[in-house]
């Protein structure tokens, strides 16, 4: 008896931690005029960043569609007995929806799904998917997956600093952010997703200041059990951030991931940030 | 004078009413006089405006009925006293005002003793108000007035008898302030409040005394051989209700060659605060005058008028002053209606710096008009902190002037209120910036004092008036710089100072904040960012229209 583990594509998984710890991912959907691409796979994070800043053309996105889900789980059918499906955050996207929908549309004589809503995104999405493939890879049954998947999302949060607020206002996924747009300033603002959506945490009067303020918050969080580092554009920066929060996870190992181009559609080029768990409290 | 033992008939408390009236009508005679004292090191002369508004809200609320005893009036001096006291003078004169009322305590009549208690306490618990008591100052006076009273009444309980010495021992005290006060010394003025003190304490004497008017012009006992120069007014002395502000006057004049010390000494003559700037070929012109007339006609002498604005600052002033008294609800730009967590207050001057604080506060904040000319009283902070949108409420002074006033609110307000001392607004907009609605009051109060020993604040402003400090000769209309209150650069052009002032801060500057000036044009805005920019490419800079009056530029080093 096995089971798969779908994720969507704002997990950021790379695809050697997807296969590594076959993972699925489904794709989200990015809308350029009258292109459609799928998130990750048809355009690249570099593709998009380099086109955002044109205010005249303006991205969209979409989750995947009720069929996309209903293929990929009927495919993974065949293999497999269960299926865990871990997604965005239920509150910046339809796509938990969309895999809640596909499952009724599966209906009863289909395989046994679970679908999650990571309540994150990014690799604090990703670490859950991680945590459920761990389980199971350990022998755990669904149900003990499910839990200890869920205890993952619990411990997980994305925070990140943002050049500007822009990305975020005109794409409407601010939640209590929104009051948070403001300074005549030159401000960077930090934030967090918390509770499934992004929430402000610091202002930082320059980016060098931000990034001094990432490290801490990471640190604030410590002990952690996973850790990334989080770019849209700069991925010198992250290295460098990547050094220096190592210390905070076991072995030193962690990740620096770059932000697909769906929920980079809302942060913009500049980004830096880190997703992380935090250690089970003992 | 009369003898010391005569009783008025009337009775103590019209003894008590009469002296406050009239130590009100001395600080109105002599308030100009007052505020020309109180010039260094930037033109912030307003402690004799402060003063006279403290105890006109004093004087507002005296019973009507004179009958009533002596400890029926002193009750309500320290409250009214508290809630109009305005800026730091003000403060320290409430402190007089708190101590008579707890000197006379249950007593019907007001006696000599009770005087000496009274200037006693206002002595102590002035020194305690203040973080950095400096002597030859108001303290000064204080202290030595309450030595010389406590020995008076020791020897003779009269209170006529009392306040002759008080009032002789406060004018050889104000002469003795330069001696302690290198600064006053320097400026060749003796200290303002003091005198303030003084005036108050001769139009008392004199009301006791029953010699009319009871608010005649003082002298300014100057050091030996020192005569004070600034110009008092002679139609001061009946001084009206309205503060005689003019219009502020302003335009350009166009034609080749322009003369802009000829223009600006000529403005100077006729007008007060003038500042000219611009080129050879077209100059701005920005006069306070009495007759706005007679400045277009000088400037038509120079050469093509335009752009003429006048504004009559007496409305200004009125409008400004009735706001204050409806009590209401002090200025303020953007109520924010919307119940919010936590507000925030902010005293701000300038329309750009009202903007930027209305931003950065996120929906929170309301702002007290004010700042460097203008402090706010107690009352309008605590208005502004009552009808804020939350119990909770973080008070930003954001003028070291205005911090006493501010601390005082928190005890007198219904509310959870936090003062976080921001002595300027730019350290107010750092502060601000540390503002995070979702967390607790606690932790604001924490991160956003934290914050204040992060950031230098400077401000480029023109001296108005000739003045030697730190050993640094500035002339009338000359641009100098401060930095967390050292004078650190002089010379002609505002802009060329700002830069010196940055290129002594460039080697510990990661950012530094320009805010500018409400006269200065777009175009100068441009020109500053475009030369800064360029000359300081290592350091992040940011120009950003403050709209702030008095100063060119204000800036934030962090």
């Amino acid at each position: 008896m096995s089971i798969a583990v779908v994720t969507d594509s704002t997990s950021d998984l790379s695809p050697e931690l997807a296969e590594k710890h076959g993972i699925t991912v489904v794709p989200l959907n990015v809308h350029i005029e009258d292109d459609t691409f799928l998130d990750g796979v048809t355009i690249s994070s570099d593709e998009m960043y380099r086109r955002l800043p044109d205010q005249k053309v303006i991205p969209q996105t979409s989750a995947p569609s009720v069929g996309t889900y209903i293929e990929t789980y009927e495919k993974l059918a065949e293999t497999h007995d269960e299926i865990i499906s871990v997604h965005l955050s239920s509150k910046l996207s339809l796509t938990h929806n969309s895999a809640v929908n596909a499952v009724a549309e599966l209906g009863p004589n289909g395989p046994r799904i679970e679908v999650l809503d990571s309540l994150q995104a990014s690799m604090a999405l990703g670490y859950s998917a991680i945590r459920a493939a761990e389980a199971i890879a350990d022998g755990s049954s669904l149900d003990e997956t499910v839990a200890m998947t869920k205890s993952t999302i619990e411990r997980a949060e994305a925070i990140f600093m943002v050049d500007t607020l822009d990305y975020l206002v005109r794409g409407g996924r601010i939640g209590k952010a929104k009051g948070f747009v403001g300074s005549i300033l030159k401000v960077r603002p930090i934030l967090a997703i918390q509770d499934g959506i992004a929430h402000p945490l610091e202002r930082a009067r320059n980016r060098k200041k931000g990034i001094t303020r990432l490290k801490a918050l990471v640190a604030e969080r410590a002990p952690l059990e996973k850790l990334s580092v989080l770019y849209t554009t700069d991925k010198d920066d992250a290295e460098a951030i990547a050094a220096e929060v190592a210390s905070y996870v076991p072995n030193g190992e962690l990740h620096v991931a770059q932000l697909g181009p769906v929920v980079g559609n809302y942060v913009g080029p500049g980004l830096l940030g880190a997703c992380l768990v935090r250690a089970e409290s003992s | 004078m009369q003898d010391s033992t005569t009783k008025i008939a009337s009775g103590t408390s019209s003894r008590l009413t009469d002296m406050i009236r009239a130590t009100t009508k001395a600080v109105e005679a002599n308030r100009d006089t007052i505020n020309a004292l109180n010039v260094f090191p930037v033109p912030d002369g307003d402690t004799g405006t402060n003063m006279l508004l403290t105890l006109r809200s004093i004087v507002e609320d005296l019973p009507a009925n004179s009958t009533e005893s002596a400890n029926n009036v002193s009750k309500t001096l320290a409250r009214s006293a508290l809630l109009g006291a305005r800026g730091n003078s003000g403060l320290i004169l409430a402190q007089y005002f708190k101590g008579l009322a707890e000197a006379i305590g249950d007593a019907t009549e007001l006696t000599g003793k009770h005087l000496a208690r009274s200037i006693r306490i206002a002595s102590d618990n002035s020194y305690k108000a203040l973080p950095n008591p400096v002597e030859g100052t108001m303290l000064t006076v204080y202290r030595e007035c309450a030595e010389v009273a406590e020995a008076s009444a020791a020897r003779n309980d009269s209170l006529i008898s009392v306040l002759e010495d008080v009032a002789a021992e406060s004018l050889a005290s104000v002469r003795r302030t330069p001696e302690l006060l290198p600064v006053l010394k320097e400026a060749e003025v003796v200290d303002s409040g003091g005198f303030g003190f003084a005036v108050m304490l001769d139009g008392a004497l004199r009301a006791l005394c029953g010699e009319q008017p009871v608010g005649r012009i003082l002298d300014v006992p100057m050091p030996e051989g020192k005569t004070f120069s600034g110009s008092v007014k002679a139609d001061f002395v009946d001084a009206s209700e309205e503060i005689d502000w003019g219009y502020c006057t302003v335009f350009a004049i166009q034609a080749d060659n322009l003369d802009l010390d000829k223009i600006r000494d000529h403005m100077d003559r006729i007008g007060r605060s003038p500042i000219v700037d611009g080129t050879e070929d077209i100059a701005k012109v920005h006069v306070h005058m009495e007759n706005p007339g007679e400045a277009l006609t000088a400037g038509i002498s120079y050469g093509q008028l335009s752009n003429i604005e006048i504004a009559n600052m007496d409305d200004q002033a009125a409008d400004w002053a009735a706001d204050r008294r409806e009590d209401d609800r002090p200025i303020s730009e953007t109520p924010a209606a919307t119940p919010v967590d936590i507000a925030v207050v902010a005293v701000v001057a300038g329309d750009g710096l009202t903007d930027l604080i209305i931003s950065t506060g996120m929906g929170t904040a309301s702002i007290v008009e004010g700042g460097d000319t203008m402090n706010p009283s107690v009352s309008d902070l605590l208005a502004a902190v009552e009808a804020a949108p939350s119990d909770q409420v973080i008070l930003l002074p954001n003028n070291k002037n205005v911090v006493p006033a501010a601390k005082e609110v928190p005890g007198l307000s219904s509310k959870d209120v936090r003062v976080i001392s921001t002595r300027s607004v730019q350290t107010g907009v750092a502060a601000l910036l540390e503002f995070n609605a979702t967390q607790s009051l606690d932790d604001n109060e924490s991160a956003m004092n934290e914050v204040l020993g992060e950031i230098g604040d400077g401000r480029v402003c023109l001296a108005s008036r000739d003045v030697t400090v730190h050993g640094h000769e500035i002339r009338k209309g000359m641009a100098f710089a401060t930095f967390n209150d050292d004078i650190v650069a002089v010379g002609q052009e505002p802009l060329l100072v700002l830069d010196k002032l940055i290129t002594k801060h460039a080697a510990d500057a990661e950012i530094i904040t320009v805010y500018t000036r409400e006269t200065l044009t777009p175009e100068q805005v441009s020109t500053a960012t475009e030369t800064l920019e360029n000359k300081f490419s290592d350091i992040e800079i940011e120009v950003v229209y403050g709209g702030q009056p008095h100063y060119e530029y204000l800036i934030a080093v962090e």
